[in-house]
């Protein structure tokens, strides 16, 4: 299936990357990176506009995210388990209401763009745990737009390496999540260290 | 107490876990960064010849012209995979004469490659 979602923003430009970025923010799990990259490449061919591109992709993630944070809010609870289910995030959903709760507004930030595969998560987790909606709104349109920029850039920039480029940021990603995991449990870690010394 | 330091313990090992996580994905990410340039791009089905074109720093008509396909518009973007189906081919057959192309266009006649 992703071969096709490439195709058609390959062959149907913006309007196509709009509603693949739409269904992604919801919970959909599809190759945004990859396709905002291949977006850049395209604008470097002249085949599609710069701001045209980052308006449609940022419009469409803001979109399904409001999609998402609604459905946690006014869905109740077990429309939000279903849709968990339906993704095979039913087990996690707790979890991340919690981070989502404790990261606030940068948490929203760091998930629209760079913990992107946690975005649809935590709207829903902000939904369900009443996160006001105005503050929820700056955070998203503000992650969103710097997403579809730092990605179509990249991807214009390197136009001609775009697979290259996607596994360097896949890596990367991996990095940024494994050093934020590193630093919770050092975190932990110090703190168990220092009770077991106080006892 | 042996269940408190049994915890800590598991939180120590996942903690260095997660740094040698850190590190070997920093490390490979490193690694392709400063070999982005060097590497060919394969191609893939859902590629427009333009953009395979763009890719390999070839005339998108040199590609056309090598699989027999004169662009239905000024900029076709169908995908490989659309071209195939159209013409009845596999997808793999076309991409190794899209690949052919590429490469004899990187050779000038009588020359080594670029």
């Amino acid at each position: 299936m992703n071969d096709q979602l490439l195709a058609a923003v390959s062959q149907y430009g913006a309007p196509a990357l709009f509603g693949i970025v739409t269904i992604a923010a919801i919970g959909v799990p599809l190759p945004i990176t990859l396709l905002l990259i291949v977006a850049g490449s395209m604008i470097s061919q002249g085949a599609m506009n710069l701001w045209w591109a980052i308006g449609m992709a940022g419009a469409g993630s803001i979109l399904g995210d409001q999609a998402g944070y609604a459905i946690g809010r006014w869905g109740g609870p077990a429309v939000v388990a279903k849709l968990a289910g339906l993704f095979g995030r039913r087990a996690s959903l707790p979890a991340v209401e919690a981070k989502a709760e404790a990261w606030g507004g940068p948490g929203i930030y760091i998930t629209r763009w760079l913990l992107s595969p946690l975005g649809p998560w935590v709207n829903l987790a902000s939904g369900t745990a009443g996160y006001p909606w105005h503050r929820f709104l700056f955070w998203d349109i503000l992650g969103e737009i710097t997403g579809a920029a730092v990605y179509i850039s990249l991807g214009r920039f390197f136009s001609d390496r775009v697979m290259a480029l996607y596994a360097v940021l896949g890596d990367l990603t991996w990095a940024i999540a494994a050093l934020l995991v590193a630093i919770v449990l050092g975190w932990q870690l110090l703190a168990r260290l220092r009770r077991a010394a106080a006892q | 107490m042996g269940k408190t330091w049994r915890r800590t313990l598991a939180v120590g090992l996942a903690f260095l876990l997660a740094i040698a996580g850190t590190f070997v994905f920093a490390y490979r990410a490193g690694r392709r960064a400063r070999h982005i340039r060097a590497e060919n791009e394969p191609i893939r089905a859902w590629m427009s010849v333009p953009f395979i074109a763009h890719a390999h720093h070839v005339p998108a008509s040199v590609l056309f012209q090598a699989i027999g396909v004169h662009p239905q518009e000024a900029h076709d973007r169908r995908s490989v995979r659309h071209i195939a189906h159209d013409l009845n081919r596999p997808v793999p057959d076309l991409i190794a004469q899209l690949q052919r192309a590429i490469d004899a266009a990187a050779q000038p006649p009588g020359g080594h490659p670029r």
